[in-house]
């Protein structure tokens, strides 16, 4: 069936039937996901994708995949048949950075449906395991699979290999992991902070087009700019783990007052230099903290800070 | 016993006309000439105890691996083909880890023994063509898989055939018989952790030919209290073996 691109098909008679969209197999992966799932026959039984890319045998996960030959056109292609279709705007404020003592990782709770709120609530900090954590910014589903995912290849490394795995590793696994798939439209934005005994705390950058990168101050989400503003200014490497927490409150605080697609609750998180995480501050209101803020500026919000300084 | 076995024991897909498959029941020989290894599951947890069968001193003993960790609360000791064994412990660690991704719970001890024995009677997973395409031979080990879930300790014994059996207390390999012989007398239903320990031990110096020391046997346990799979020290085994008659 050709489909070419638009969207008739979604007016076929046959739209939503098993056969109905081809299936992309993890083993087109190659062998970097080492998945050895042996599911149900009756459900996953050895399926081709179409015959442009031969003979693949299906197994374990299966993604079915848009309809269409290509689909890095097809996600390129509703950009202008369908504008809003697949926007996955990254609204959101999260930022990480390293310092003395490990790494302050802190979020913010809201996602937005173009203007709707849909919650003040979200967990933007994925808990790996004991010692690796994982920042969510694009979607959602994206990093909460891909990111559990890992905690899965990582378990198995240290059952393999009788040790943990390194931050490093961890992190270029899943950067492999949006490598192969780049192009089908994943949308991860995420920064993967961690702590092994042989080398300290360490942070990533990891993103849908397989962009990883070290560093020591990164911040992720359309509240970013707002975050680095207040960031760079007070940062420095010899932070007490208080201030450090201090400034990642105030950072995520004020992109909250700036971005509209990020606010809800403060969630912080520490990373020691041993092996291991804390959290730190599960859910902190920024509206409370605003005004402290404000006042400790010298501003009391009435508008009358000038009144009886004026020399007449 | 081997009267048709000439006609009948070359493939491995042949049965012979009294209904036996030669080539399975010689596997299990493979685990008869392997080191010993015991089991004893106690309430408070399960005890392995393996004689590591090293051939020189010149060999490093911290490389034979005989018992391996299969996830937190699980873990297996083998006897037999080492390549096998690694191969259906690291199934069965790929098995747990996948399990606790779709469902997020640790897999049961009976289901990891399942699944190691389903990979018996394919002799692998998977078809022609792929990374892990089936073996061309039965699996020559027997593995002893102890661990701890809501039901408590449990030992499970898998073999070449695909069978697997729950036990209280097992022995496999070379002195298997003398060995399971000893255990039956002294094993108690409501043994300590600590005397099982020491019992493993006690057997696997009366049947082991070389003097038994820290070095050429390998101990863990499950423990019910902490739930938690755990290979001993060296130092903790030779505690032990200073407490042996």
């Amino acid at each position: 069936m050709d489909f070419g691109n638009d969207l008739d098909f979604l007016d076929q008679p046959e739209f939503g039937e098993p056969d109905f969209f081809t299936k992309a197999p993890i083993e087109l992966m190659g062998p970097t996901l080492g998945l050895d799932i042996h599911q149900n026959e009756a459900d996953f039984e050895e399926a081709d994708i179409n015959e442009d890319i031969g003979e693949i045998k299906s197994e374990g996960f299966c993604f079915k995949l848009a309809p269409d030959e290509c689909p890095s056109e097809f996600a390129r292609s509703l950009k202008h048949l369908g504008p809003k279709l697949a926007d996955f705007k990254h609204g959101t404020t999260t930022l990480a950075f390293e310092y003395q003592d490990g790494i302050i990782v802190a979020v913010d709770a809201r996602a937005t449906q173009g203007a709707f709120i849909a919650s003040n609530k979200v967990r933007k900090v994925i808990e790996i395991n004991e010692y690796l954590l994982g920042t969510m910014a694009g979607g959602a589903a994206d990093c909460q699979f891909w990111e559990r995912y890992l905690a899965m290849q990582c378990r198995i490394y240290e059952l393999r290999n009788s040790e943990k795995i390194s931050i490093a590793a961890a992190s270029k696994i899943l950067a492999d992991i949006c490598y192969s798939y780049r192009g089908y439209g994943l949308s991860m934005g995420t920064m993967v902070a961690g702590s092994d005994l042989k080398k300290g705390a360490q942070l990533f950058y990891v993103d849908n087009d397989a962009t990883r990168v070290r560093g020591q101050l990164f911040s992720v989400g359309s509240g970013s700019p707002f975050a680095y503003g207040v960031l760079d200014t007070n940062y420095k490497w010899d932070l007490t783990t208080e201030e450090a927490i201090a400034l990642g409150i105030r950072a995520i605080s004020s992109a909250t007052h700036k971005d509209s697609a990020s606010g809800g609750v403060v969630r912080v998180y520490h990373v020691n230099n041993q092996g291991g995480w804390t959290k730190i501050h599960d859910q902190l209101d920024v509206n409370e903290d605003h005004y402290k803020f404000e006042n400790s500026k010298g501003l009391r919000g009435d508008g009358k800070e000038g009144f009886g300084k004026l020399k007449l | 016993m081997w009267n048709d076995s000439n006609k009948y024991d070359r493939g491995v897909n042949t049965f012979s006309p009294e209904g036996r498959i030669f080539q399975i029941e010689y596997a299990f020989e493979a685990v008869k000439m392997a080191a010993t290894a015991i089991g004893i599951r106690t309430e408070e947890g399960v005890i392995l105890a393996v004689e590591k069968k090293l051939p020189s001193r010149l060999m490093d003993p911290t490389s034979v691996e005989k018992i391996m960790e299969i996830d937190y609360h699980v873990g297996c000791a083998s006897s037999g083909i080492a390549g096998d064994a690694k191969t259906l412990a690291d199934h069965a660690r790929v098995e747990t880890q996948q399990h606790k991704f779709s469902f997020n719970e640790p897999l049961k001890v009976e289901a990891v023994t399942q699944s190691i024995a389903d990979l018996a009677t394919h002799f692998g997973e998977g078809s022609e063509g792929m990374k892990d395409k089936p073996m061309s031979r039965p699996y020559g080990v027997s593995l002893l898989v102890a661990g701890c879930d809501e039901d408590g300790p449990q030992l499970f014994v898998t073999d070449p055939a695909g069978t697997y059996l729950k036990y209280k207390a097992c022995a496999i390999g070379s002195a298997a018989e003398g060995a399971q012989a000893y255990i039956k007398e002294s094993y108690k239903d409501d043994m300590t952790l600590k005397e099982a320990e020491k019992l493993s031990l006690q057997v696997l110096k009366n049947v082991m030919e070389e003097k038994i020391d820290q070095h050429n046997v390998e101990v863990a346990s499950v423990e019910k209290e902490t739930g938690k799979f755990r290979i001993y020290r060296t130092a903790e085994v030779n505690d032990i073996i200073d407490t042996l008659s």
